[in-house]
């Protein structure tokens, strides 16, 4: 939490508007070249470990993203936000705007401005909703010129999408040398999640001295090592990192929101942010959440695991996620045709403290992956 | 409603509710024949303006969730979920789902009504909830039938037109593709005359509802549970304006014989979410018992009204298209705090409620997630007592009776001790 503090206080001592934003895939392109400093609030889990403050807003049946999230603004920390942006996501967070609000008046806090975009869920090819997504992407610039006193300019739009892209294909090849084993997957986690929550400028540096580092030390990974798929909303939680690798289980592919869905594809820089956004999120790469996608999810789950060899799906289920819940069984199902283990562990907010029981599932699952590579 | 002989039990079966048996098992009937002779089968979400499929000469639809619904009353529930969770699907998943899905692949062994004869079209919609996208997803993946999705803003606010557009396109869309698909032609006309039957319905249903203003109340909530399954399978037809016309009427003709579900009526609840659908008959007569009636809920109040309003919102013989778009905003899941809250102000203050109970149903996340604070602003910004109890709308496991009651007697408790307060005072 420390850590996430630091930096959106860096950001505001640097006179910088702080947007935080949820769910999994804004528009933070736009909102930095407008001068706003857009912090993706996920990968909350490691520094939030509790969610009293939620508690009195939440049932514990939502899921540990959504209750951290709320923890996370009521803590004290949304006076350090200057707004919060959402899109449509699931049945739980929809609901969390009037919520926030009621959560931060009980706190006797200013309420936040909560700027709302529906992104279109029509398949491309049952509907056209670009008229509809470019008049929310408009609706949106409008409201954040008025509200926070910023302009928009297609020159600073085009710089903001380089470097977005730039984040994105570094943070690729970065995952590259965990899956060659120049890396742990452990470090690659921390890198990128740290990154949601400083400048795209920094990340930058981060990740390109990162970079240079495994270069350095290139190694190759064992070949009798267990080579796995990781899958899920959320990155593993550290102390699962550290199993899968106890296990010595090598991660050659990567289906996590946070660590790839988000990062995989960057449309080309144009002036029209528009159709920018419009080409994002068609073309986005298939995820649970985006229900536009869902045809082209199983195409691509094999295609990654064929890609990388694996031999093995390690799915993180984030506990109360129907999105990704309602997929399993028909995922393990795909898989198990292509004779591809599956290990599905849930993760819930008590999980993180309770991890023996996934220890000996990963020990277990690493032996059998062990006895067929 | 009762007559005098079952008062005190709070729900039983009167003339409106042997009318009511008959229509549902017409409409499985009817959804089977029809499917059989080869009409064009479409499942739907509840949500999905199914006046849209009185347009073609031959389209039939089932709606899983009320299937589900059904199945859960009928104490089918447990078995068709556990069937899912054989499958792999989580006991956290909607309990509707579960069912369905159990139902579904095991080819409508053990429902009360076959199960669904096998869609050529499915068609879901977000703005109930988008969890059912990929429920229903799961049939066009493994059936490799089209899946048709209504993509539905949620409303924090009433609706804008630019919400409203995009709708109006996404039903055009859908008219297009089941001319494709069915080779039938599509006739707006039609649909016409089914929203001029749909409003006769809702109006008479609003008739119905509004006798929870007499004291002691002209109906239970739990007669609109039951009494809502029509509307969700016979919507546009003659039939449900003329049987929602006799269950109006009959209600208030009990009310002016002096016959009431619960006679002896001290308190007068609200319940919020889904019905206890494995519960109606056991809940219902509890609470008769404790001279409690649940006089109304914001699950079958929200019918035929839009964001946060109480009253019909009326087809008025424009353009079909476009008012079954703003109808997308009825119901209640797709409507934000604030909505929900002005509508459960205005049946609270309408109706004379003495307490509100509202039922955290873990399977239905966007109905439950936020009524902790809903319980919050009834009581400090309406002074009314209320309770939060578990209850899983669908599946029964999920449902501790003792827990429940001991928490309803003591919100009874609070009214008492108000009442006592305010008459000191
Ligand atoms: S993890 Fe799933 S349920 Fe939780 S916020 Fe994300 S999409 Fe919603
Ligand atoms: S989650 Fe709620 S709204 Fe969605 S299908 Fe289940 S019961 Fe219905």
């Amino acid at each position: 939490m420390k850590n996430i503090m630091d930096n959106i206080k860096r950001l505001k001592d640097q006179g910088r508007k702080v947007i935080g934003c949820f769910p999994l895939y804004p528009p933070l392109e736009l909102f930095h070249s407008m001068g706003l400093a857009p912090v993706t609030l996920w990968g909350l889990r490691d520094s939030l470990p509790r969610v009293a403050e939620s508690d009195r807003h939440i049932q514990p049946y939502a899921c540990s993203v959504a209750r951290r999230l709320m923890e996370f603004l009521l803590k004290e920390n949304s006076s350090a936000l200057d707004g919060l942006f959402m899109y449509n996501a699931c049945d739980t967070l929809r609901n969390l705007p009037e919520i926030i609000d009621c959560g931060l008046a009980d706190a006797g806090r200013p309420p936040l401005p909560i700027f709302k975009m529906h992104i279109p869920a029509v398949p491309p090819d049952q509907t056209d909703s670009r008229p509809y997504l470019r008049a929310s992407i408009e609706g949106l610039i409008g409201e954040l010129e008025k509200t926070c006193n910023v302009t928009f300019a297609p020159d600073k739009f085009r710089r903001s999408v380089s470097l977005y892209r730039e984040m994105r294909e570094l943070s690729k090849m970065l995952f590259a040398s965990v899956a060659d084993g120049s890396m742990s997957y452990g470090e690659f986690s921390r890198i990128v999640t740290e990154g949601w929550f400083i400048p795209v400028e920094d990340q930058l540096l981060v990740l390109q001295s990162a970079l240079r580092d495994n270069f350095r030390k290139k190694t190759k990974p064992s070949p009798e090592s267990p080579r796995v798929v990781v899958s899920g909303i959320l990155p593993p939680p550290l102390p699962m990192i550290r199993d899968l690798e106890n296990a010595g289980i090598t991660v050659v592919g990567n289906d996590v929101a946070s660590q790839n869905r988000a990062l995989h594809y960057s449309p080309p820089a144009v002036d029209d942010p528009a159709e920018y956004y419009i080409d994002f999120y068609h073309h986005h790469y298939p995820c649970t959440t985006l229900l536009h996608s869902a045809d082209r999810r199983l195409p691509a789950i094999r295609k990654l695991v064929s890609d990388t060899g694996a031999r093995g799906v390690v799915f993180v289920g984030e506990k109360f996620c129907e999105y990704e819940y309602f997929e399993f069984p028909y995922l393990e199902q795909i898989l198990k045709e292509m004779g591809i283990r599956a290990l599905l562990l849930d993760i819930s907010l008590d999980d993180d403290e309770n991890t023996a029981a996934y220890t000996t599932r990963i020990e277990t699952f690493a032996e059998l992956m062990h006895s067929t590579v | 409603m009762a007559n005098e002989n079952t008062a005190k039990s709070g729900h039983q079966k009167t003339a409106a509710g042997r009318r009511l048996s008959k229509i549902m098992f017409n409409d499985y009937m009817n959804l089977h024949q029809k499917a059989g002779e080869g009409a064009f089968v479409v499942w739907m979400a509840i949500v999905v303006p199914a006046e849209l499929f009185s347009g073609f000469e031959n389209v039939v639809y089932g709606v899983p969730e009320s299937h589900a619904a059904m199945s859960a009353g009928k104490g089918v529930g447990p078995l068709q979920c556990e069937k899912a969770e054989k499958m792999g699907y989580s006991m956290d998943l909607c309990s509707y789902a579960r069912i369905d899905l159990g139902t579904a692949f095991d080819g409508g062994k053990d429902s009360p009504t076959m199960g669904l004869p096998k869609p050529h079209l499915i068609v879901s919609n977000n703005n109930n909830c988008s969890l059912l996208v990929k429920w229903f997803d799961i049939y066009h993946r493994t059936w490799g039938v089209p899946h048709f999705i209504l993509d539905v803003p949620f409303c924090y606010e009433p609706q804008n037109a630019r919400d409203l557009d995009y709708i109006v396109t996404q039903y055009r869309d859908l008219i297009r593709t089941i001319e494709n698909l069915s080779g039938q032609t599509f006739n707006i006309e039609r649909v016409r005359e089914a929203l001029e039957n749909t409003r006769d319905a809702l109006a008479n249903w609003k008739r119905f509802l509004k006798t929870a203003a007499s004291r002691p109340a002209g109906l239970t909530a739990f007669d609109s549970f039951v009494q809502m399954a029509p509307y969700l399978t016979s919507r546009g037809t003659k039939t449900l304006a003329d049987h929602y016309r006799l269950l109006a009427e009959e209600a208030e003709d009990n009310i002016a014989k002096g016959i009431y579900p619960v006679p002896n009526e001290r308190y007068r609840l609200l319940w919020d979410n889904i019905a206890p659908w494995h519960q109606l008959s056991r809940m219902s007569s509890r609470l008769a018992s404790l001279d409690v009636n649940l006089i109304s809920a914001s699950y079958t109040y929200c019918i035929g009204t839009v964001e946060g309003e109480l009253d019909l919102f009326a087809y008025d013989g424009g353009d079909p298209l476009v008012y079954l778009a703003r109808m997308q905003n009825s119901s209640i899941c797709p409507h934000g705090m604030s909505l929900r809250f002005r509508a459960m102000r205005r049946a609270i203050e309408d109706w004379g409620v003495d307490g509100v109970i509202f039922a955290s149903n873990r399977s239905c996340k966007v109905y439950s997630i936020m009524q902790m604070d809903m319980l919050k602003r009834v009581t400090n910004e309406l002074g009314i007592p209320a309770v939060m109890i578990d209850v899983d709308h669908a599946d029964m496991r999920k449902y501790s009776e003792e827990q429940s009651f001991t928490r309803i007697e003591a919100l009874l408790e609070v009214i008492d001790a108000r009442r006592k307060e305010a008459k000191l005072s």
